[in-house]
């Protein structure tokens, strides 16, 4: 499969601190990568090397096959960049708006284009009014719509959901979904888990400024994370005492006891030693490893309302 | 080519739609075109009111006051001859008054048949630190001149005849005209562009930019083309009102309109120059107010630059606005056609200079 993205010991330093540090890491074409990490974690300037904003401090990237630093020129009208911090312009209408990002990519684009594109990020009702007027949610849609316009081969979407309801968060997957059955590559940087779940292909976890771990979602989970949880609801101290003594390795989360069991083969034991334990409980379930177990795992980071904090 | 007409129409839509640009390349010329218009167009025909008492109240006394008022610089307003006229001019603040003493036509009367040789005074009472008192000072004693030559039977030999520098049907505000045309080109394109330059680095237009195709130098000649089209109506507007309200004579043609786009090649090139400092829009306007200020006064946009001290001519020298303002009287009052040529020529290769290094510093990406 033909490699898109390629950086070898990429480094973004300032003053002492390393935003960037030595990133090797490819990216194929037709597939969504994603670089997810906390805040901080250095994945934005990351892609704004690979968008040909930020110069690198030392290494090496290729983008489409050109230089980074030395060649941006001739691979911008194949990318579409939506970046984190997009502002939309103040005195545009989303119409007018995709219609001037389309001309600047030397795309002829007519009305049914731009109305077609603005449908595709629910924002049609919305088409006529003018950029200031509209709400955060409604500017990230305009900016995904700006960021497809020039119909790039390679799309850069910098936190593409911040902002948005959970409607408009399914709709993108959606249309990301799309763009990449018509052959395209997406590189996506977010700190929701379940999105680069449900999108990506290929996850990269960055952890100041290091890639940390890569692979499939699935693998990484069963590489990293536990492979499944059995929670025992309410058993609080005196559960955890009891399992403990038994010989099961298992750690307290607020009143819950969880015992992590990383090998599938493993679990009638687990289960039968527990039943043979005599504790209160309010109930007992079990739950499949997800990213949040390798995030836990790895850099030590932590869900809050579905974000990945430090 | 596209993609700077694309970037010219959504700039025009955006720079219109804020109202705030539209005001200063219309609205604010017309405004100073109207307001110093009101103050020196009528120049010549306003007259200083001088409060007089007539103590003496004679036929030559009537007759002095008479061709006093017949100036028409000066008009008089009399004053009871029963007030005591130092404690008038005190309780009413004036600025200026005329005593003419009691037995003035007696008094000249003796002085004709002694051959002159002795004066008679009427006192002019003034302060000293307003020049209506220069002025009414003036105006009497060359009304005294005449009387005197008439009772003597005298004539003036020598006389001054004043002729204005162009052609005599042009008045102050012609003059005036093209100076407000040249600070409507630097304030439009200058301030605006410093100010941009801080908007589109603070709310991240500029990163936005540098993922699309278009240049910096394409986006410099958007901007460009953009002024010179608004400058061009801004011209014909201010000038309309110019030829309607105060009946201004100029000639627009396209060494004028030559001015105006390269004085707007030039500005905003500045513009994007000073924009590579500030870091937001406020600091932008405050540089542009720190620097366009003192060039618009500095310039000969309001007055001569000739009339300044000779320091402050050396420093107008320096100012670009200078050549722009001169080249416009060139070609809109002066019809100097070979003046205007220099002073376009110079404001060229600046504007050029301007727009290499402005293209070539102002960075979009980040660090």
């Amino acid at each position: 499969m033909t490699i898109v993205i390629e950086t070898q010991d990429l480094v973004k330093k300032y003053g002492d601190l390393f935003a960037v540090d030595r990133l090797t890491f490819d990216v194929k074409k037709g597939t969504v990568a994603s670089l997810l990490g906390p805040n901080g974690a250095g994945k934005t300037t990351t892609v704004e090397i690979l968008e040909g904003l930020r110069r690198p401090s030392d290494g090496r990237a290729t983008v489409l096959g050109y230089d980074v630093t030395s060649e941006y020129g001739k691979i911008r009208k194949q990318v579409g960049v939506l970046p984190q911090d997009f502002e939309p312009f103040d005195r545009l209408t989303p119409t007018e708006a995709v219609a001037y990002w389309g001309r600047l990519f030397n795309r002829a684009v007519t009305k049914e284009d731009v109305r077609k594109l603005l449908a595709d990020v629910s924002l049609s009702e919305r088409a006529k009014v003018q950029g200031i007027h509209l709400s955060g949610g409604e500017k990230r849609k305009l900016g995904i719509a700006m960021s497809l316009v020039g119909e790039p081969e390679l799309l850069f979407l910098d936190e593409p959901t911040t902002g948005l309801d959970p409607k408009a968060r399914r709709d993108l997957w959606g249309l990301v979904h799309r763009v990449q059955k018509e052959g395209r590559t997406v590189v996506l940087t977010t700190h929701y888990l379940d999105e680069a779940e449900q999108l990506a292909d290929d996850v990269g976890i960055m952890h100041h400024g290091k890639l940390v771990a890569r692979g499939k979602p699935q693998d990484l989970v069963a590489t990293h994370g536990a492979a499944t949880t059995i929670i025992l609801g309410g058993a609080g101290p005196a559960g955890l005492h009891e399992v403990t003594r038994r010989g099961i390795r298992a750690v307290l989360d607020h009143d819950d006891v969880l015992v992590r069991v990383s090998d599938p083969s493993e679990m009638r034991i687990v289960l039968a030693k527990l039943s043979s334990i005599e504790i209160d409980l309010k109930d007992m379930y079990t739950k499949r490893g997800t990213l949040e177990d390798v995030f836990l795992g790895l850099v030590g980071a932590k869900m809050e309302e579905g974000v990945l904090q430090e | 080519m596209n993609r700077i007409l694309a970037d010219l129409m959504a700039f025009g839509r955006q720079y219109l739609r804020s109202r705030i640009g539209a005001f200063f390349v219309f609205i604010f010329p017309i405004l100073l075109i109207l307001l110093f218009g009101a103050i020196f167009s009528q120049t010549g025909s306003s007259s200083v009111t001088v409060p007089v008492q007539d103590l003496d109240n004679s036929l030559m006394s009537r007759g002095f006051l008479s061709a006093l008022n017949n100036t028409t610089v000066v008009k008089m307003s009399m004053i009871s001859p029963t007030v005591d006229l130092q404690s008038y001019i005190k309780d009413n603040s004036l600025s200026v008054a005329l005593l003419i003493p009691s037995g003035f036509q007696r008094q000249v009367l003796e002085s004709m048949q002694a051959n002159g040789t002795s004066q008679v005074n009427v006192t002019l009472y003034g302060d000293p630190s307003k020049s209506t008192l220069g002025q009414v000072e003036g105006v009497m004693e060359a009304v005294a001149e005449q009387m005197n030559f008439k009772l003597v039977g005298a004539s003036r030999i020598i006389n001054v005849d004043v002729r204005p520098v162009a052609s005599s049907q042009y008045t102050y505000m012609d003059y005036f005209l093209p100076g407000i045309v040249g600070m409507t080109i630097m304030t439009s394109a200058m301030y605006s562009m410093t100010s941009i330059c801080g908007e589109y680095r603070t709310r991240r237009y500029f990163k936005l930019l540098a993922t699309t195709t278009l240049s910096k130098a394409e986006w410099l000649v958007s901007k460009i083309l953009f002024y010179s089209l608004i400058l061009i109506v801004s011209l014909v507007v201010t000038v309309g009102v110019g030829i309607a309200v105060w009946g201004v004579h100029i000639t627009i043609d396209g060494m004028v309109i030559a001015f105006i786009v390269v004085g707007a090649l030039l500005f905003t090139s500045l513009g994007m120059l000073f924009g590579t400092i500030v870091k937001d829009p406020e600091s932008g306007v405050a540089l542009a107010n720190a620097i366009g200020f003192p060039m618009m006064f500095l310039s000969g946009s309001f007055w001569p630059v000739e009339s300044m001290p000779s320091y402050l001519q050396t420093v107008a020298k320096v100012l670009p606005l200078t050549y722009v303002n001169e080249g416009l009287r060139d070609a809109m009052i002066f019809g100097n056609v070979e003046s205007a040529l220099v002073n376009l020529g110079v404001v060229a290769v600046l504007a050029a200079l301007c727009f290499v290094v402005a293209a070539k510093l102002v960075s979009w990406k980040e660090r």
